[in-house]
């Protein structure tokens, strides 16, 4: 019998290699985009959350719950089939950015929050009380001291990131789960291939995990 | 560091186990004292046939939303190899699959066969056996009707829909190349995604065999008349089960000869 693992469904992978590659360079690039984008909503709306004023903080509360308590799959479902119908086609790797941008957004949006609102509020009133404006006393005082907090979790967000990703494969997104999929289906040669790509996954997110590790020993340490 | 070693010790011990797997010797080959294959006498013993079918193809396999029952061209056939191996074509299980988990299920034994739109082709053949084919049909193209294309000569530059069990992608690949136009693919996991990027306009055209894509004719859409590289389908069984092969191939050409595979075509309206 042939087994799932044959050699020879090895060496048609290791010939076929560039295929892989090329989908480890969009997942690269996928993730490197989206995880800008939910760093910069997540610190946007993590500080809207801690704001004294009562728009901001339904704003807030409103973005993070609807985008917790619905599937990632079918908020890119939606980017990629249902704005077209709305006369809104955006290009396939924007879907992926944005879809996985604004739903690891709103995770990183609640860590920012939780860090912000760690730092005792004696520090934002001794900043106001010199002088300080909010944004001023924000941006001095207590982001720096929020981030030393945050930093462990945020680094498991992106590893979470990263392997969210992979919902790029439902909408052709060309990315590694795609490629694997793809590929795979093409001959049935689905046992190296998932296997490589699952390895491929595990050396992009492991350095990440040791580095939230390692963050968080140095701050127990620190503390 | 003493956990990078786990590590390793770890992706060792997967890939020796895979290794393992794959050098493991024939079994099942090999025949009992009253001369049925031990594969089939497998199947007996058991007392039901299982089998892998689509149930998202209309009228090959298909599992009707309101009775949720599974009928079509390839469920007779299986009811026929389910009386042929045990004398009644009720002893039946089926199991939807799909172009990602008809080969997996095939390899773990959780089904006995695919009869499932499955294509022959050379590569395919090195993993499983097959039958000589039950039914050939070529590839064609569902497009919008508000799009305006007469054939595949106007798709230059378009983007095609195709499913990821991709025969069809290289015969549009090839065909193109002959008419010498541009076409890029965007491949999917089931054809409801692919109708549904038809819908939004993500890709021009939805192409898999003729078939297929009688099932998804809608009022906004149209088959080109293209059709295309002969798809022939044939059951998959697992390699190694070498009696079963025989048995499901001998029976695929009694049918044939009988006219009984004409006629279920034609039942089916297929011709």
């Amino acid at each position: 019998m042939v087994g799932p693992f044959a050699w020879f469904k090895w060496q048609a992978l290791f010939r076929d290699w560039r295929v892989f590659a090329d989908g480890l360079g969009h997942t690269v690039l996928a993730s490197i985009l989206a995880l800008a984008l939910a760093l910069a909503l997540g610190i946007l709306f993590g500080m809207m959350g801690t704001t004294h004023e009562k728009v901001f903080r339904v704003i807030n509360r409103i973005y993070v719950e609807f985008i917790q308590n619905t599937p990632l799959v079918i908020q890119v479902f939606f980017l990629y089939n249902g704005l077209p119908h709305l006369g809104l086609m955006l290009p396939v790797l924007s879907v992926g950015v944005l879809g996985v941008g604004i739903y690891h957004g709103a995770y990183i949006a609640e860590v920012v929050r939780a860090g912000i609102e760690s730092v005792h509020r004696g520090q934002m009133e001794a900043a106001l009380s010199q002088g300080f404006a909010f944004r001023q006393a924000m941006r001095h005082i207590i982001l720096p001291q929020a981030a030393r907090v945050v930093l462990p979790p945020l680094t498991n967000q992106a590893v979470n990131l990263i392997k969210n990703t992979s919902v790029l494969a439902m909408i052709a997104g060309g990315d590694l789960m795609y490629h694997a999929d793809s590929w795979s289906a093409d001959n049935i040669y689905y046992g190296p291939a998932y296997v490589t790509v699952g390895l491929l996954y595990l050396a992009l997110c492991f350095p990440l995990a040791r580095l939230a590790r390692y963050l968080e020993r140095k701050m127990e340490v620190g503390a | 560091m003493k956990k990078l070693g786990v590590l390793v010790a770890g992706m060792l011990l997967v890939s020796s186990l895979a290794t393992g797997c794959g050098s493991a010797t024939p079994s099942g080959a090999g025949t009992v004292a009253s001369g049925i294959a031990k594969d089939v006498q497998a199947i007996k013993d058991r007392g039901v046939l299982k089998v892998g079918v689509k149930v998202d193809v209309p009228k090959f396999g298909y599992k009707d939303p309101q009775t949720g029952k599974i009928d079509g061209f390839e469920i007779d056939l299986a009811r026929n190899m389910a009386k042929k191996i045990l004398g009644d074509p009720t002893k039946l299980e089926l199991s939807a699959v799909t172009a990602k988990t008809r080969g997996p299920l095939l390899d773990s034994g959780d089904v006995d066969m695919d009869i499932s739109t499955f294509t022959v082709t050379d590569e395919r053949k090195k993993s499983y056996n097959f039958s000589d084919p039950y039914f050939t049909d070529g590839v064609g193209l569902l497009v919008k009707k508000e799009a305006g294309y007469q054939s595949l000569k106007d798709l230059n530059g378009k983007k095609v829909g195709v499913a990821q069990s991709s025969t069809s992608k290289q015969a549009v690949q090839a065909q193109a190349k002959n008419l010498g136009v541009q076409v890029s693919f965007q491949e999917f996991a089931t054809y409801p995604e692919i109708k549904a990027a038809l819908d939004s306009g993500r890709v021009d055209a939805f192409s898999v065999d003729r078939s297929i894509l009688f099932g998804y004719l809608d009022n906004s859409t149209e088959i080109l008349p293209d059709k295309f590289s002969p798809q022939e389908y044939g059951i998959a069984t697992k390699k190694g089960n070498d009696g079963l092969a025989k048995l499901v191939n001998d029976t695929v050409n009694e049918k044939k000869t009988s006219g009984e595979l004409d006629k279920l075509i034609k039942k089916w309206g297929l011709d």
